[in-house]
């Protein structure tokens, strides 16, 4: 027997209004699929954060990204695919995060917390694309982030 | 977002609801920095009705606290849902900041 997934694939500009409507498509789907809260908010988030790096570092926001969302028994999954520069999520540096909030930078969070919140983070170059893929467990229970 | 402020003794506490993203974020600091303009601000922000913070929120959050700290002021945050505190947990904004359970201990403990 094969296990039930449902999908939703969208298309949309990394601006702060395409992200925000976005996030209102996805919360409002992986509920209506009974996924847990947890995961719901972490699989939005890290959708919205890879998006926002795309806008603001990559500088690509009049070309739409493909987005999809997969809900299987186990995991959440995320797939986006952008024509932005080539960019590997997982080799962005990591944060300074013991320092005192006088010392803190401003930013630098936004890709950490994509690393941290994945179970699994996967990036290809695939011609002029990027395609990132990253995955969200399901339950309750904290996810092992991919990298430090 | 929606952001409600009020006056609690010496305590400026705002009350917000919905989003802090990207979207949200700018206005979100520059609505309550403008509430903390005094010297040694005491600023309290519940967040019970916050259900998503991204790393632009967060970002408006310690704009705030470097604010604050420069004025010789004091910051908390209180009542945080369990996965926007995953998120403070992960970025090292729990160890960084005062974040109490509940409205009522956090006006108590910034009194004191």
């Amino acid at each position: 027997m094969t296990a039930v997934t449902t999908r939703l694939e969208s298309t949309v500009l990394a601006t702060e209004d395409g992200i925000s409507d976005l996030t209102d498509r996805v919360l409002a789907f992986l509920e209506e699929q009974g996924v847990e809260a947890r995961p719901t908010h972490h699989a939005a988030l890290v959708l919205s954060e890879v998006l926002t790096n795309l806008g603001t570092h990559g500088g690509c926001r009049d070309q739409p990204a493909r987005v999809a969302m997969t809900v299987e028994p186990d995991q959440v999954t995320g797939e986006i695919v952008d024509r932005g520069p080539p960019f590997d999520p997982r080799l962005a540096p990591a944060p300074a995060l013991d320092l005192a909030a006088d010392d803190r930078p401003i930013g630098g969070l936004g890709l950490y917390l994509v690393r941290k919140l994945s179970c699994a983070l996967e990036y290809q170059r695939r011609g002029d694309e990027n395609c990132t893929t990253f995955a969200i467990k399901r339950g309750t229970a904290s996810n092992n982030g991919t990298s430090a | 977002m929606e952001i409600h402020d009020e006056r609690i003794g010496d305590t400026c506490v705002v009350t917000a609801k919905g989003r802090l993203d990207g979207g949200a974020s700018t206005a979100f600091a520059d609505r309550i920095g403008a509430l903390i303009a005094s010297s040694k601000p005491k600023l309290l922000i519940d967040f019970a009705e916050v259900d998503f913070v991204t790393s632009a929120g967060l970002r408006a959050v310690l704009v705030l606290v470097k604010k604050i700290k420069a004025a010789d002021g004091s910051f908390a945050l209180c009542s945080v849902q369990e996965s926007v505190r995953e998120v403070l947990d992960i970025t090292g904004f729990a160890g960084m900041l005062k974040i109490h359970a509940a409205r009522a201990e956090a006006i108590a403990a910034m009194s004191e």
